[in-house]
């Protein structure tokens, strides 16, 4: 008897090491590809945080060093209240764009493919060729498009990237024209999945476009909208080549993000890549806290529909 | 006049390494070229070389020497045949003298923040040209090549002066790199806005500022008589703080003024809060609130951007130095003869005009063999100090291009103190000459005569030292109501707290 169980006992984990074998080997590709292209450079990258480097090669281990090093410098600092205000204005500006967009799109009863590929062709733009373009637009000089546009009436030419209040702001308008056409597709998938039967009881029962937008659209997308929010956070957390292109993280440094800063540190001077490493680390971790926040949303939202 | 020549380039090369200190950091450095476009090797256009370099003999030097090199700073696609032509004429002659050296033509332009991972990927071209602030951090960070064995073979160890030795050597006098061009802070001068400003003398030569109040008042003058810009201002990144220094030299900030000076102790000080370096922002802040003379886009301007706002008749003046004067020319389409370059402004305390360079270094992987291949095609581009049929080939035919292209032929300002090599340089520059000397004269004098003091940049941490006081200039051209010396305190104590954290002080 014992032996038969045993032998059953074997037979039934040989049965599922067969069974995982066969799991493993379809992960397999995978799991070397992550453990090639994220874990591993994850990895080094910590390692990395408490060491100085020669090039890109350890030197010596300092600890925490690097750490109290950024923490101490001014910056930082400064790169960090910036970025949080780039992540509020991207709320405040690239959050409600695109639900607009689809609300409207989503309502248009002609051309709705037409604004529908017109509002996605930005994303389409290579996103450098994109920066580029819009410092010929923010030129504060006469040869600047907008400034060009005020001169036909009769306005006096503007600053706009070389403001210290406007910069920001400017780059976030610049960013979601680039991205909201994307998101609004979301939301137009979104959408498209409420029953149209709502919004003809709605609409027998007297409701008007404001009242079936609050009542029935808005609570649709409530869970989608919560978790585009959060990846938005941590998207425009890792601001980086924006303000490197269009203000080189000026002027007085208003615009420096993070992410810049971090790229600062490894290219911009000394060749520090493990400072540069030490603020990758605590941006990982600042956006670790968002992550966990975005999975949090999700499983609520996924119980919600469970 | 030559003795004079001789005497600058001698002095010119102990200034031109102090330039660079072996604290000295690096960057998008001002003064290198800005161009980097990483493309894969170009197609060999179908275009002769030029006469000069096809009348070259060229014998077989060495048949046994067997390498590919891959050679930095090939022109552009879109670059002029004639200047494709010239390389490519460069490449068939060392063919024929080094017949198993394969070159591979590189687009890249070295700048830092490409060149690292280029580097350590393996993938940076044999040679290439960094700006003197740049060998002594490579060097630290074993980015570049050890080539003395072949400078060795070259016999061109001796012909080094003892500054350019520390900065291009490690620690046990081993060399990295060569010496290619100095250049000298000046005026570069748009003259289609001086002549609608009426700012021209009757004999055809400018009436140009020669003192920093003076540029102020001419600025305003150009501003209002022709709505353009009097001077474009870079002061993004790290240019701000590289044209503050020099400002602020000339208002005193050298000698017990210095921005930087080590105390009794050793211990590394930053002094910003002096009265000249107060004056010197004071000043920069004039421009823009009082003068309004200054470009609308000072903040986010470039080094490169700034030739362009001259070159197209944007702004009328741009400090600017001897191995730019092609770009608002032959890059930004500025006719030669309304192009002039004149001394830098004096100020109150002095006249003082910043000196640097360029370098040429090898990727790290660069074996002998290829560099000695390399420092072949340096010599028959007759920048090397010989004069042999080939050299001097090679200069007229980069000589000839350069007028070709539209740029202005000048004398050189030579890395090297070689008498021969200078004279010839010179020779050859005042054959091709496409140029009224008298927009060029005063500059030059003033470097032979010593009218003007020539200094290195600021010895430590010098990208990051720029890069903190553009934060000071970019505030008070940007806010009327910034005090400068609020301003430079920020500065200064930020990068004291930088530098004692980097040198543990």
């Amino acid at each position: 008897m014992e032996r038969t169980v045993t032998y059953r006992q074997s037979r039934r984990g040989g049965g599922k090491l067969t069974q995982h074998l066969s799991s493993w080997l379809i992960m397999l590709p995978s799991i070397l590809l992550f453990a090639f292209f994220l874990w591993g450079p994850l990895a080094q990258g910590i390692v990395m945080s408490f060491f100085t480097t020669r090039n890109v090669s350890l030197d010596k281990f300092v600890g925490i060093g690097n750490y109290a090093s950024i923490f101490k410098s001014q910056e930082f600092w400064q790169a960090f209240g910036n970025t949080v205000m780039y992540t509020v204005w991207s709320l405040v500006i690239g959050f409600l764009v695109p639900i607009a967009m689809a609300l409207v799109i989503g309502e248009t009863t002609r051309g709705k493919g037409f604004f529908r590929t017109a509002s996605y062709v930005p994303n389409v733009l290579p996103g450098l060729a994109a920066i580029i373009l819009y410092t010929a637009f923010f030129s504060a000089e006469e040869t600047g498009v907008f400034n060009i546009i005020l001169k036909w009436f009769g306005v006096e030419r503007q600053s706009y990237l070389t403001e210290m209040g406007l910069v920001i702001p400017l780059i976030v308008i610049i960013s979601t024209w680039k991205g909201a056409g994307a998101t609004a597709l979301i939301y137009m998938a979104g959408l498209s999945g409420i029953n149209p039967e709502l919004y003809e009881a709605a609409t027998i029962d007297g409701a008007g476009i404001w009242k079936r937008v609050r009542h029935i659209t808005m609570p649709a997308i409530f869970n989608l909208g919560s978790t585009l929010m959060i990846l938005q956070i941590i998207t425009v957390f890792q601001i980086l080549y924006e303000p490197m292109v269009l203000t080189k993280g000026g002027p007085d440094n208003a615009s420096l993000s993070l992410m810049y800063l971090m790229w600062r540190y490894a290219f911009g001077g000394r060749i520090e890549f493990g400072k540069a490493a030490a603020a990758g680390v605590i941006i990982s971790l600042i956006l670790l806290l968002f992550t966990l926040l975005y999975t949090r949303v999700n499983r609520r939202k996924n119980d919600w529909e469970g | 006049m030559k003795t004079r020549l001789l005497a600058l380039a001698a002095a010119l090369s102990i200034l031109l390494a102090a330039c660079a200190s072996p604290s000295a950091t690096t960057g998008n450095v001002p003064g290198s070229d800005p161009a980097n476009d990483p493309s894969p090797s170009p197609a060999t256009p179908p275009v002769e070389a030029p006469s000069e370099l096809l009348e070259v003999d060229s014998e077989v030097i060495d048949a046994d020497l067997t390498c590919t090199i891959t050679a930095g700073n090939y022109p552009a696609d879109t670059a002029p045949e004639a200047e494709i032509a010239v390389f490519d004429g460069y490449i068939d002659i060392l063919k024929k003298q080094y017949p198993n050296v394969t070159v591979i033509p590189d687009y890249y332009h070295y700048t830092l923040d490409t060149y690292i991972s280029r580097a350590v990927g393996g993938s940076a071209p044999t040679i290439f040209q960094p700006p003197f602030t740049d060998p002594p951090i490579l060097i630290d960070q074993g980015l570049v090549a050890d080539v003395h064995d072949a400078l060795e073979q070259f016999e061109l160890v001796d012909k080094f002066s003892e500054s350019f030795i520390d900065m291009l050597s490690d620690d046990n006098g081993r060399l990295y790199g060569l010496p290619r061009d100095g250049y000298v802070m000046g005026l570069h001068l748009n003259l289609n806005l001086f002549e609608e400003a009426g700012l021209m003398n009757e004999d055809g030569t400018p009436m140009y500022p020669k003192t920093l109040q003076e540029l102020a008042e001419t600025g305003k003058i150009i501003k209002e008589k022709t709505g353009k810009a009097g001077l474009v201002f870079p002061a993004s990144d790290s240019f701000g703080g590289w044209m503050f220094t020099c400002l602020a030299w000339n208002f005193g900030a050298v000698g017990e003024n210095a921005m930087q000076y080590q105390d009794e102790n050793g211990k590394w000080i930053i002094n910003l809060t002096s009265d000249a370096c107060v004056q010197a922002l004071a000043y920069v802040k004039s421009l823009k609130w009082e003068y309004d003379i200054l470009n609308a886009d000072t903040t986010t301007s470039t080094w490169a951007s700034c030739h362009t706002t001259l070159g197209t008749g944007e702004a009328a003046m741009n400090f600017a130095a001897n191995d730019a004067v092609s770009n608002p020319t032959a890059g930004a389409g500025l006719a030669v003869d309304k192009f002039a370059m004149v001394p830098y402004p004096a100020g109150p305390a002095g006249a003082y005009a910043l000196t640097g360079g360029t370098a040429y270094m090898f990727a790290p992987d660069t074996t002998t063999d290829q560099a000695v291949a390399a420092l072949a095609l340096l010599k028959i581009n007759g920048l090397l100090p010989f004069v042999t049929e080939s050299t001097e080939a090679g200069m007229r035919a980069a000589q000839a291009a350069l007028r070709d292209r539209g740029g202005p032929v000048l004398p050189p300002v030579p890395a090297w103190d070689d008498e021969e090599f200078v004279a010839k340089q010179r020779e050859i520059s005042e054959e091709y000459s496409n140029v009224d000397m008298r927009l060029y004269n005063d500059y030059f004098n003033s470097l032979a005569d010593g009218s003007i003091t020539l200094k290195g940049e600021e010895p430590m941490l010098t990208q990051d030292f720029y890069r903190e006081i553009t934060r000071a200039v970019q505030a008070v051209i940007v806010r009327e109501d910034r005090d400068p010396l609020a301003a430079l305190q920020s500065a200064q104590d930020n990068f004291q707290a930088y530098i004692d954290d980097q040198l543990g002080q």
